[in-house]
C-alpha cells in the first residue's frame, strides 16, 4: 500500500470515530483508489455519470465498488447534460443499474472557459451547472433525497 | 457531519462538483473540510486559490501516521494524530474557508 493513500485512507478511518465538519473528498479519478479501500471510511459516495458509455461503466463500477465497502449511501449525479436526451439516457442507465440520481447537472461551456484563465465555477455569473450543484450539496446536506423519478 | 467522496472518470467534472458543493456549504455558514485524494490534484483552484497558491500546498506527510506491531508482531499502521490536528497543522485556508488538505505525491511505480 503506497504511502500517500494510507495517510488519506487512516485520516478517513480517524475521522469515522470522532466529530467532524462536512468533509468532501475528491477522488482520485477512476477505480484503483476505490478498490484500495480508500473510499470505506465515507458516509456517502457520489459516483459522476456523464452521458457517454466510458464513463457511465465506470460510474456503475465504482458505485459497485462503493456498496462492496459498505459505504452506506451511495448516490449517482449527471453531469453534462447537453440536452434532454443526455437526461434521459443517463436516467435510464441508472434505473437498470439501480442508482439513485441525485443531482442533473447541465453542460456549462462556461466553467471549461473560466478554467483556461484561473476562474473557479463558482465565480462565474450565473452559471446553471452551479446552481444544480448548490441543490446537490443542499441535499446532500440535508440527508432529504429527490424519489428516483418515473420508472 | 457527513464524509462525501465524489469519484468517476477522470474529466467527469468530478473537482468541479467536489470543490463547488465545499464552497456552497462554506457560504451557508458551516465548517468544511477538502481533501484532494486525486493523483493529479486540482482542487485547490476550484475551491479560489491561484495555481501559485495550489501549487504551493504542501501534502499530508506520511508522518501523521504511527507504525507499529500487532499481537502477533505484524507491522500495523495508525493514525497517530487527531485528524483535527491533521488539519491544523496542514490544510490550507482557501478564500471561503474551506480547509483544503492535499494527498501525497502518489509513486505509481512503487505503488502497491
Amino acid at each position: 500500500m503506497c504511502g500517500a493513500h494510507a495517510a488519506v485512507r487512516h485520516l478517513l478511518g480517524g475521522m469515522m470515530m470522532a466529530d467532524h465538519p462536512v468533509t468532501i473528498v475528491d477522488m482520485e479519478a477512476g477505480l484503483e483508489h476505490l478498490s484500495r479501500g480508500t473510499g470505506r471510511h465515507v458516509d456517502t459516495l457520489v459516483v459522476v455519470l456523464e452521458p457517454y458509455y466510458k464513463a457511465l461503466e465506470i460510474g456503475r463500477r465504482a458505485a459497485e465498488l462503493g456498496k462492496e465497502l459498505g459505504v452506506s449511501r451511495v448516490l449517482a449525479v449527471a453531469n453534462k447534460l447537453r440536452d434532454a436526451e443526455d437526461a434521459a439516457a443517463v436516467r435510464e442507465f441508472a434505473r437498470v443499474n439501480h442508482l439513485e440520481i441525485a443531482g442533473e447537472i447541465p453542460m456549462d461551456d462556461d466553467i471549461r472557459k473560466g478554467d483556461l484563465v484561473g476562474r473557479a465555477p463558482i465565480e462565474l455569473a450565473a452559471s446553471p451547472a452551479v446552481t444544480a450543484i448548490s441543490a446537490l450539496a443542499a441535499r446532500l446536506i440535508s440527508r432529504v433525497l429527490p424519489s428516483r423519478g418515473p420508472e | 457531519m457527513p464524509t462525501i467522496a465524489i469519484a468517476g472518470k477522470g474529466g467527469s467534472g468530478k473537482t468541479t462538483i467536489a470543490g463547488t458543493m465545499a464552497r456552497v456549504i462554506a457560504r451557508g455558514g458551516r465548517e468544511v473540510w477538502a481533501i484532494d485524494a486525486d493523483s493529479t490534484p486540482n482542487l485547490g483552484i476550484t475551491l479560489g486559490l491561484s495555481r501559485e497558491e495550489s501549487e504551493a500546498v504542501k501534502p499530508i506527510p506520511r508522518s501523521i501516521l504511527h507504525e507499529d506491531k500487532d499481537d502477533e508482531g505484524k507491522r500495523r499502521l495508525t493514525l497517530g494524530v487527531s485528524p483535527a490536528s491533521v488539519v491544523e497543522q496542514y490544510a490550507a485556508a482557501t478564500p471561503d474557508a474551506v480547509r483544503l488538505l492535499l494527498m501525497g505525491r502518489v509513486d505509481h511505480a512503487g505503488a502497491g
